[in-house]
């Protein structure tokens, strides 16, 4: 098996060689993202189809790569880029989720030759790490602090993290920027980790929110990652009876949280605007594949920024542009 | 409870078998109830612990019931996890999209929940492929077709609908601020549920096609077609939640429902249905569902670390296995005294 990996890789190389060699090139690039049905990912994936636009028009292609589930991310998703690198990829796209588990094979896209762009999760650290061409995304730590600094200004001090992931670094991170932002404005911070069993399920996440402002009944701070885990932030907090009181920042927003957002049940939402770290990510590695082409910043930052009572009316007009 | 053993005793030698495993599931949820009181504290033996964990309960057992008859009679079905989002998704298109009225939203969602049961119970019972496969296949079917067409028709995987005030008052209020009228909805399909199983006479057939479906068949009983309908029913019961779930949270997704696949069987089994089939009851099932969602729940109220909660659940199921084998070999032993 792994005789045929690098009997792969090799001839991936020779291909990328070969096409790197010659002037007009056509790339076939591999994204690896999450699962194609997650909202976020789904946007990421649209910037990523449109960026391929252009890939296509010279003669290549975009060929996205998403689990099937989240349940054994890392290993999964290490597959997914040994995949890539066997179907002949030109250049390969990826985040760094699970640095462990995903690292070695990372390490075998750069070892065989093959562009690397590390996006969404593992940041400069990573890509350096890795051999990486440049990293393209929000910073998860710097989204977090985001959160915790803005509810902390607006003097809610005591914040707890919803986990529904433990164990995945970008979540961790996320949480230990909200709980630094907090203390960086004198604040306090705690996560509030949930058991797998929970991932996906509304209820299960809104009733363990609920239990846990009853328990803790100084919290008067939130944030959540990910749309429906927001959403169901919210309502915890709604049968609590803490609405007004405890106060919520989530990471991505849809419709229904810029609604709350107007409404004023949420006070914030950190956007690490997807769409551009899949765009971004695919047409800096088509043009380096087919014009040798490099962005000399490194370290694209996508996000954070934040969506609040003030500037959601234009994120609103964003979205309906089909822009968000 | 004492009507149901005698009714047993005369009639169907199943009765006291039924009575048994529920003991189990009683003392089962006493010894995690009490022990999560004690470290839960007032908070979590007033109302608002039991309306967390019965919201819990409520949606899960609205699933766990239909699931429970389907594992007496011998079968299993894991597309309820595809079908919950897919219901809620329907319905979030139908009213959310399309704008139509709820009425219509919420009859398509439970009839697609119908249809995916129909074709489960087709395929199980027209071909030799086992239920836990084609309920898979059936599972992974449904997730890309719901996929495929919220992506196809709205452009987006996640959709959001605004209920009326009828329709959040029936399927998404929180009574009290805190009890999900899902609650009520549960203790209307236990009563329904309690009623075919033990009391009309097609509860016996269930029962005799998990004991032994070729004798079932051979005594007269529509086995197909009682397949079939088992089949629709926990497609129904997983459509009803996840049309729930859209009317309370005001918005579908795509993915998600997967959690209630393993912890509907769960709940079942520490119910103390039998995995081959031909034995278990409702009031187990609404004991095994009970005694999920307290542990759930009271690990948060007692501040024990979430992994804990797993690790209690875990060991549940296997004790509930293990005391399930021996009430088992315990209830043929004492019926064979009487007689």
């Amino acid at each position: 098996m792994s005789k045929f990996t690098r009997l792969a890789a090799t001839a991936a190389t020779a291909i990328a060689v070969a096409c790197t060699a010659s002037a007009v090139m056509a790339a076939d690039i591999y994204v690896i993202g999450g699962k194609p049905d997650d909202p976020f990912w789904s946007r990421v994936k649209k910037g990523a189809e449109d960026a391929g636009i252009v890939a296509q028009a010279q003669g290549g292609s975009v060929t996205w790569l998403g689990p099937q589930n989240y349940d054994n991310l890392g290993p999964d998703a290490a597959e997914l880029i040994r995949q890539a690198i066997d179907q002949g990829a030109d250049a390969i796209v990826g985040p760094d989720w699970v640095p462990e588990a995903m690292d070695p094979a990372f390490k075998a896209v750069t070892d065989a030759g093959i562009p690397l762009v590390i996006y969404n999760a593992g940041g400069l650290e990573a890509a350096d790490k890795l051999g990486a061409m440049n990293y393209v995304g929000a910073v998860d730590y710097k989204s977090g602090y985001a959160g915790g600094e803005y509810l902390a200004k607006a003097g809610h001090k005591n914040g707890a993290c919803v986990n529904t992931l433990p164990g995945a670094a970008n979540i961790e991170a996320f949480c230990n920027g909200f709980n630094d932002g907090l203390k960086a404005e004198g604040g306090t911070g705690s996560t509030l980790q949930l058991p797998a069993t929970a991932f996906g399920d509304a209820t299960a996440v809104a009733q363990a929110v609920r239990a846990h402002l009853l328990k803790n009944p100084d919290i008067d701070a939130m944030f959540a990652i990910g749309d429906g885990d927001t959403n169901a932030t919210v309502s915890g907090i709604q049968q609590a009876g803490k609405t007004g009181s405890v106060h919520v920042c989530g990471m991505n927003f849809n419709d229904s949280i810029l609604a709350n957002i107007k409404a004023g049940s949420q006070d914030c939402a950190i956007d690490q605007q997807g769409y551009q770290q899949g765009f971004f990510a695919v047409s800096i590695l088509n043009n380096y594949v087919n014009y040798g082409v490099t962005i000399p910043t490194r370290e694209v930052l996508t996000g954070p920024g934040v969506i609040d009572a003030k500037n959601v009316d234009q994120v609103i007009e964003g979205v309906k542009a089909g822009a968000r | 409870m004492s009507m149901q053993s005698e009714a047993g005793a005369n009639s169907f030698s199943l009765g006291s078998l039924i009575r048994r495993p529920e003991t189990g599931s009683f003392l089962g949820f006493i010894v995690v109830y009490l022990f999560f009181a004690i470290l839960g504290g007032a908070v979590f033996v007033g109302a608002p612990g039991w309306s967390s964990w019965l919201n819990i309960a409520a949606e899960v057992g609205i699933i766990a019931l239909p699931i429970g008859l389907l594992m007496i009679a011998g079968e299993f079905d894991l597309s309820v996890g595809a079908v919950v989002p897919a219901a809620s998704v329907t319905t979030a298109l139908l009213c959310g999209h399309f704008e139509l009225p709820a009425l219509v939203g919420i009859l398509g969602g439970l009839g697609l929940g119908l249809l995916v049961g129909l074709a489960n119970g087709l395929l199980v019972t027209r071909t030799a492929i086992p239920s836990l496969i084609v309920t898979i296949g059936v599972m992974f079917a449904v997730m890309g077709l719901t996929l495929g067409f919220a992506v196809l028709i709205t452009g987006s995987t996640s959709l959001s609908y605004v209920p009326g005030p009828v329709t959040k008052a029936l399927l998404g209020t929180f009574i009290g601020g805190m009890f999900n009228v899902s609650i009520f909805w549960w203790l209307g399909f236990i009563a329904v549920y309690f009623y075919f199983l033990h009391i009309s006479p097609t509860g016996n057939w269930v029962f005799a096609l998990g004991g032994d479906a070729e004798s079932a068949r051979n005594a007269g009983v529509p086995t197909a077609k009682l397949k079939i309908s088992l089949f629709m029913m926990s497609g129904f019961g997983a459509a009803f939640v996840g049309i729930a779930q859209l009317m309370t949270y005001q918005s579908a997704q795509v993915a998600g429902g997967q959690p209630f696949i393993f912890n509907s069987i769960m709940c079942v089994v520490i119910g103390g249905v039998l995995l081959t089939g031909g034995a278990g009851s409702i009031v187990g099932i609404v004991l095994g569902t009970m005694t999920f969602a307290v542990v759930n729940q009271g690990i948060f109220f007692a501040s024990l670390d979430p992994n804990i909660g797993s690790i209690i659940i875990g060991a549940l199921l296997l004790a509930a296995v293990l005391s399930n084998d021996t009430f088992r070999t315990l209830a043929t032993t004492y019926a064979s005294k009487k007689k």
